[in-house]
């Protein structure tokens, strides 16, 4: 079972993630979209929506940093565990309170608003429960490891990367706290379903933009 | 000089009777859809108004069209594009559905199914967003015929007059517009469109939105100075008047071409000069229209025939550019205006103003007036077609009461009075603008350029204008 969660479920849930969202932008792009809905209800959305996107980036950023970056690299560096821990704090309680903030002024948005029901699909729904518990159990787990008990920079994080290179070392997720292995979990359900919500946009950001010409001439 | 092929559209308005006939068959056809209910592509508004959307020309508000910046060229939301992205996750600018209005249909079914009362049963208005019941304040149409005085009184032409509206009942004026996509030369909506799913077709020039690109960041609805780009709530996506490309295709009109009971609407070839789209565009305000006047080029000139063909564009579309009742009215005649130049969008549907009844204090001594003795003042006609100035706007005018001076004195066989064109060409716009037929209004190339009619018929319903597979 533990093999299962810890060793397999992980590439269950990244297999759909890249597959999965391959398939439907090959094969559905006509239903690739924002999902934007101010056009129905504007006013919420002003400061709800730029608080959540900021805390997220803000999030990812911090995730990439002390997940993908060995905690060796860090150390030759000459940041101790102690700094690197009140960086990773100064950056992330913020970002948790944005990001969290902003998640809980868009549900109440989206479920308290007339209009908004329009837009609300059952699969949104469903992802605004997961992103929820995600993003609750990421903070939560800031906030209860200020002290610094639990370093997930010597467990999580050599997990992670031993799954990306194919031999999934499960011993190390032995001794995490359940707030991080809930953690775990979401994300792989939120890697899951990804492909199926509206998620799929953030990978539209339009980079593009800024290399071509205004006007667009186009023969079929 | 690069030329390329554009449709276009000319629309009297001294022929239009307001009667909605166009917006109707165009919703019909196009927006009769969920998440489309508050769309029309084609709406007709009664000026002075504030309109479809709500102000939709008040640029100090919605940030819509160009601007031009230290000399170059930028769209009025901003010349930086970063800056401009960070309005993907809330755009400021952006109309919202009160903004045009709560679509809504009525409880028809009570009528047939309540019980037996004492009194009769009503269809009450039910929202067609959210399906419940809702208190109607606002409509597609709720200036018609200046029925909301109020609102009227805030159309910013008047405003950009300088002039009160006459509140006299013997001095109002009123006229109608009717409005669709522009399908302009220097669209902001394509420029803004961080997805690049927005493109002026290659062959014709029509401005066409990919539904499969677009990804909903809405930067062309605010874009758009005309706010002709209405954005799906259900499919969320971008959506816009595609200018009947399957019927133009076909060599067949628009539909709002097609259905206007006043024939006020031609549609034709314009070929114009590419490389100088940015020069006009950049030009003085009052000069814009003018200098797209200039890039628009004769069809009948051999260099222009001879660069066309150079540049790909097929002989159907050549000869019928020659034969193009817009040529003629825009350019040979100088009696058609584009809306709002001041945009800098360079519009390719154009509108010759309306003449007016003659005011009151001199009705009685005038038979035909000067521009200054008809109702619309002309400052109003010169805010909405040539940005306040009022030389074009006068020029047109008096063309067509010279018009009617010489059909005149046709008819009552005097001695024509001296008018500044010759007397075959006032025939020429008499035909053309009161009596010409369909084959005269809508001049269109048909179907796929240098075919064998065998081909076509196995290409027939694969594609637009060039095949699948390429040929």
């Amino acid at each position: 079972m533990k093999f299962f969660i810890w060793g397999v479920l992980p590439y269950i849930a990244l297999f759909m993630l890249i597959f999965g969202t391959a398939f439907r932008y090959w094969k559905f792009e006509r239903g690739w979209t924002s999902k934007s809905s101010e056009f129905l209800e504007k006013s919420s959305l002003k400061y709800a929506g730029p608080m959540f996107h900021l805390g997220l980036l803000m999030a990812f950023g911090g995730h990439v940093i002390g997940i993908l970056i060995p905690k060796y690299f860090t150390e030759a560096a000459g940041i101790d565990e102690h700094v690197y821990h009140m960086i990773a704090l100064a950056g992330g309680i913020p970002a948790g309170i944005l990001f969290l903030g902003g998640f809980l002024l868009l549900m109440v948005r989206r479920f308290g608003k007339d209009r908004m029901q329009v837009n609300t699909s059952q699969m949104d729904r469903v992802l605004y429960l997961v992103l929820f518990l995600t993003i609750v159990s990421g903070f939560a787990g800031t906030l209860l490891n200020i002290p610094g008990a639990f370093d997930y920079r010597t467990t999580i994080s050599p997990w992670f990367r031993s799954i990306l290179a194919f031999s999934p070392d499960i011993s190390l997720m032995e001794t995490v706290p359940p707030v991080f292995r809930l953690h775990m979990m979401m994300w792989m359900i939120t890697a899951f379903i990804f492909p199926f919500t509206r998620l799929v946009h953030c990978l539209s950001f339009p980079f593009t933009y800024f290399f071509r010409s205004p006007i667009v001439y186009r023969k079929k | 000089m690069r030329i390329k092929a554009q449709v276009s559209m000319v629309m009297n308005l001294d022929k239009c009777l307001g009667c909605h006939t166009c917006s109707i068959t165009c919703k019909n056809v196009w927006t009769n859809r969920p998440g489309a209910e508050y769309m029309y592509f084609n709406n007709v508004e009664t000026k002075p108004g504030i309109g479809y959307p709500k102000n939709w020309e008040d640029q100090e508000k919605w940030k819509g069209g160009w601007k031009v910046e230290n000399g170059e060229l930028a769209l009025r939301s901003g010349s930086n594009k970063a800056i401009r992205l960070l309005k993907l996750f809330y755009h400021p600018d952006q109309p919202e559905l009160d903004d045009y209005y709560e679509p809504w249909t009525y409880d028809y079914e009570t009528l047939i199914h309540t019980k037996r009362k004492n009194h009769q049963p009503v269809a009450r208005p039910r929202s067609l967003i959210t399906q419940k019941r809702m208190d109607i304040k606002w409509g597609p149409n709720w200036e018609d015929d200046l029925a909301s005085p109020e609102t009227s009184r805030q159309d910013v032409n008047l405003k950009n007059m300088g002039q009160k509206i006459a509140v006299e009942y013997q001095d109002l004026f009123m006229k109608y517009l009717p409005r669709l996509c522009n399908h302009c030369l220097n669209p902001a909506c394509v420029a803004a469109c961080p997805s690049g799913a927005i493109y002026k077709r290659d062959e014709d020039g029509v401005v066409l939105i990919s539904q499969d690109v677009c990804r909903g960041w809405r930067h062309c609805v605010p874009a758009c100075p005309y706010k002709k780009i209405y954005y799906n709530w259900k499919t969320n996506k971008a959506e816009k008047c595609v200018f009947c490309y399957p019927r133009v295709e076909d060599g067949l009109p628009t539909v709002c071409t097609d259905t206007c009971p006043g024939r006020i609407r031609y549609n034709g070839i314009l070929l114009y000069d590419m490389d100088r789209v940015t020069e006009a565009a950049s030009a003085e305000e009052k000069d814009v229209y003018r200098k797209v006047k200039d890039i628009i080029l004769d069809p009948k000139d051999p260099e222009v025939q001879k660069a066309a063909k150079e540049a790909g564009i097929p002989d159907a579309f050549i000869h019928a550019a020659e034969r193009s009742p817009i040529y003629k009215i825009v350019k040979e005649w100088d009696l058609a205006l584009p809306l709002h130049p001041e945009f800098r969008t360079l519009p390719m549907v154009w509108y010759i103003p309306p003449l007016s009844p003659i005011i009151k204090e001199v009705e009685a001594a005038t038979y035909l007036p000067d521009a200054e003795e008809m109702r619309i003042p002309v400052a109003y006609l010169a805010s909405l077609f040539s940005a306040g100035d009022e030389g074009p706007v006068r020029q047109s005018l008096a063309r067509l009461l010279e018009i009617r001076t010489y059909m005149r004195s046709k008819l009552t066989e005097e001695e024509p009075p001296k008018l500044p064109l010759a007397g075959d060409q006032y025939e020429a716009m008499y035909r053309l603008l009161a009596i010409a037929k369909r084959k005269d209004r809508i001049v269109l190339p048909a179907g796929i350029q240098d075919k064998s009619h065998e081909d076509r018929r196995f290409l027939q319903g694969s594609a637009g204008y060039s095949c699948p597979g390429g040929c």
